[in-house]
């Protein structure tokens, strides 16, 4: 259990001037609470990153001290190089941020709330509505431009939340579990819309607690729990970190124990077991493994009627880490 | 200054669009005004119907009679026969009368031998200035009569033969007492009630700009949309300073469109328009102040609702927008002066009394004192909008 308290060291891909949002040693105290400890990350340019962890974890406080809303008591946040802090404006200009519920004006239509936001990063004349149409157009709300966004449907309401964030081209997107109480059908739309503003350069930070989001959507993942950074890579570099292997599970009938103990001999498999008509392996990539198995199938005289393919996900590499599961 | 502007014309588009605010800021006031026109409308020529019962029939209780009925007090009252005392007191007490004389029986007689007799006013509970008239005519007479008794004692003591005594007092009674006081405005016109009251209701229905103000900060707050205004490329002082604006044009909207439409629907008198609009100017300034006060102190909008209200309700019946401050004991004239709408009603009634502007120097400066000591509050919210 001691894994779960170590923190990871300021990744050593670092390097000043490339990366679009730099966090460094950040430490934020609610009281005698420590909300965020020593947490460093990166995301450079047209990179998704995904700060994962559940309620709790410090994520929310890491976006606010990212994006200047909370001061740091330690460490420091830059942006293009930039420091961010609540005063400075030239770094901010590069920050888009949605926050984690919808921060709207309900009284307002959509086009008026655009252009206000709008407004607040000098945008102004043909320039300021041209560039709303268009980020009308990008959440698909055109339509239903001059209506007060108090008729709106959540979905909607999250589409333009999003839309406001994007209306000065930011160059770093931070999003706060932008999915968080979202039908299914939006948040395919909204991840959907994320995958393209990411490959289309834009740098993004993204928390959720949902794992299925983080393993499809981001580049790199920082997972998080008691404010504490203590796992960060890709979602596949994180699963062989902690060292899980694949579990491949094959249905067959005929010689069964023969297929198991030539199975053990083979190179990348750790372990083999016989399970009433089936046969379970342990094994390091196991998907490269598959051919070697059905071979050793077919010498044994083993006739194989399934296989089924189970790769450890985050959710398995986060109750490594912690002990308990995401989602408690 | 562009998001400045944008702030404040959000602010107050989201304002125009709320019926509260509307109906606050600029219907009730002037709804209130108009009323106030309509009850004091008739205040500078007060007239009541009277009635005098001559239980006497004697030459004093005579004299009474032509006295009230006399060319001086026909634009003051109209007298009405009676048949009795009763007679007037129904009439008194059913509103047909607003007062009635009952002069006794043997009223002339105790006059002439040097008694007093006193005679009754009957008046009723809804009118009590007809009351203090009646009273006020009474007495006069009363004093003139005993002015007269006087003179003649006097010159009877001084050897006068006593025989001559009815004719003494007949020379004594042509003289009339010497008016004792006179009742100037302090400028060139009296005050109306009018003109006391659109301000003081005005100025009560500005007061609700603190509400809406505060009420606006925090719904932005739980709303998420103060974090949006935060993480723009603006310092916290663009966002207050955008909120601010917003107030300070709110609520001089407001106290403006009631100062314009009571002056002209309604012949209030404010006094010369460019100190009025100075006056009106720091007024709004000090309701920026004290919406940040109110942000500061409280928590939730909530409780941001509770401390406006408290503040608002305190400072006008302090300040004396519901009564007539001039009316009210010592102590409560002085610390009327303590609120900034205390100071601001005394400048606008001598304005409005025809007193120079120089009148209004000493009230802006303490207008301006309030709105800059709530002003250094509103500094130190600065760290507030990122919390």
């Amino acid at each position: 259990m001691t894994e779960t308290t170590d923190r990871v060291p300021p990744s050593t891909t670092m390097s000043p001037g490339t990366n679009m949002l730099e966090a460094a040693h950040l430490s934020r105290s609610f009281g005698t609470r420590t909300a965020v400890d020593d947490v460093s990350f990166h995301v450079a340019p047209g990179e998704t990153y995904g700060l994962l962890g559940p309620n709790g974890a410090g994520k929310t406080t890491t976006i606010r001290l990212v994006c200047g809303l909370l001061s740091a008591d330690g460490g420091e946040v830059t942006v293009s190089g930039m420091p961010v802090r609540a005063s400075t404006t030239t770094a901010k200009a590069q920050i888009g941020y949605v926050p984690q519920d919808v921060s709207l004006y309900p009284d307002l239509t959509a086009r008026e709330n655009l252009s206000f936001f709008g407004r607040l990063y000098r945008l102004s004349g043909s320039a300021l509505r041209e560039r709303v149409d268009e980020v009308l157009d990008l959440i698909d709300l055109t339509d239903r431009r001059d209506d007060r966004v108090e008729s709106f449907s959540g979905g909607m309401r999250r589409r333009l939340n999003i839309g406001a964030s994007l209306l000065h081209r930011p160059s770093l997107l931070v999003l706060d579990e932008p999915t968080v109480g979202v039908d299914p059908q939006s948040r395919h739309a909204i991840l959907e819309s994320i995958q393209t503003l990411g490959s289309a350069g834009l740098a993004v930070l993204y928390t959720t607690h949902y794992m299925e989001e983080a393993e499809r959507l981001c580049d790199r993942i920082g997972i998080i729990d008691h404010g504490r950074l203590i796992a960060e890579g890709t979602s596949r570099e994180l699963v062989s970190q902690v060292g899980e292997k694949d579990r491949i599970t094959l249905s067959a009938s005929g010689s069964l124990a023969a297929f198991a103990e030539a199975c053990r001999s083979l190179e990348g498999i750790d372990r083999a077991d016989l399970k009433d008509s089936s046969v379970q392996l342990l094994a390091r990539d196991g998907r490269l493994r598959l051919p070697q198995v059905l071979e050793a199938a077919t010498r044994t005289g083993t006739s194989v009627r399934s296989v089924e393919v189970d790769e450890p996900d985050l959710e398995a590499v986060f109750l490594h880490l912690t002990g308990t599961a995401l989602r408690e | 200054m562009n998001a400045v502007l944008a702030i404040a014309a959000k602010d107050l588009r989201q304002r125009l669009r709320d019926r509260s605010a509307i109906v606050l800021g600029f219907i009730a006031p002037v709804a209130v005004a108009a009323l106030i026109s309509v009850a004091f409308g008739s205040a500078g020529s007060f007239h009541a119907d009277m009635a005098v019962v001559d239980l006497d029939g004697g030459p004093v209780a005579a004299g009474f009679t032509t006295f009230v009925k006399g060319p001086d007090l026909t634009n003051l009252l109209t007298v009405k026969s009676v048949t009795s005392e009763e007679d007037a007191r129904a009439k008194v007490a059913n509103g047909d009368l607003n007062a009635a004389f009952v002069i006794p029986k043997g009223f002339s007689e105790a006059v002439t031998s040097g008694q007093n007799l006193p005679i009754t006013v009957l008046a009723s509970v809804d009118s009590s200035i007809a009351e203090q008239v009646a009273r006020s005519l009474a007495e006069s007479f009363t004093a003139q009569i005993e002015a007269v008794q006087l003179s003649v004692q006097s010159a009877v003591r001084a050897g006068a033969p006593h025989a001559s005594a009815g004719k003494l007092a007949a020379e004594a009674s042509a003289v009339k007492l010497p008016e004792q006081t006179v009742t100037q405005p302090a400028g060139t016109q009296a005050l109306t009630g009018t003109s006391y009251y659109a301000p003081a209701m005005g100025i009560f229905f500005m007061f609700f700009a603190i509400g809406f103000g505060a009420r606006g900060y925090f719904l932005e707050r739980t709303g998420g949309t103060l974090d949006r205004l935060a993480v723009a490329p603006i310092g916290p002082g663009t966002i207050l300073a955008g909120k601010s604006l917003a107030i300070f044009v709110y609520a001089m909207a407001s106290l403006g469109t009631v100062a314009v439409v009571t002056s002209l629907a309604f012949d209030a008198h404010w006094g010369p328009p460019l100190v009025v609009l100075v006056l009106i100017l720091a007024l709004a300034l000090t309701m920026v102040g004290l919406t940040a006060l109110v942000i500061t102190v409280a928590r939730t909008e909530r409780q941001a609702d509770g401390f406006a209200s408290l503040l608002t309700f305190g400072l006008v019946l302090l300040g004396g927008n519901f009564v007539f401050i001039g009316g009210a004991p010592p102590l409560i004239r002085t610390l009327a002066l303590l609120t900034p709408n205390g100071w601001a009603l005394r400048a606008f009634t001598d304005l409005a009394g025809g007193a120079a502007w120089t009148a209004a120097v000493v009230p802006l400066m303490a207008i301006l004192a309030f709105a800059l000591s709530t002003g250094a509050v509103a500094y130190s919210l600065r760290r507030r909008v990122v919390r």
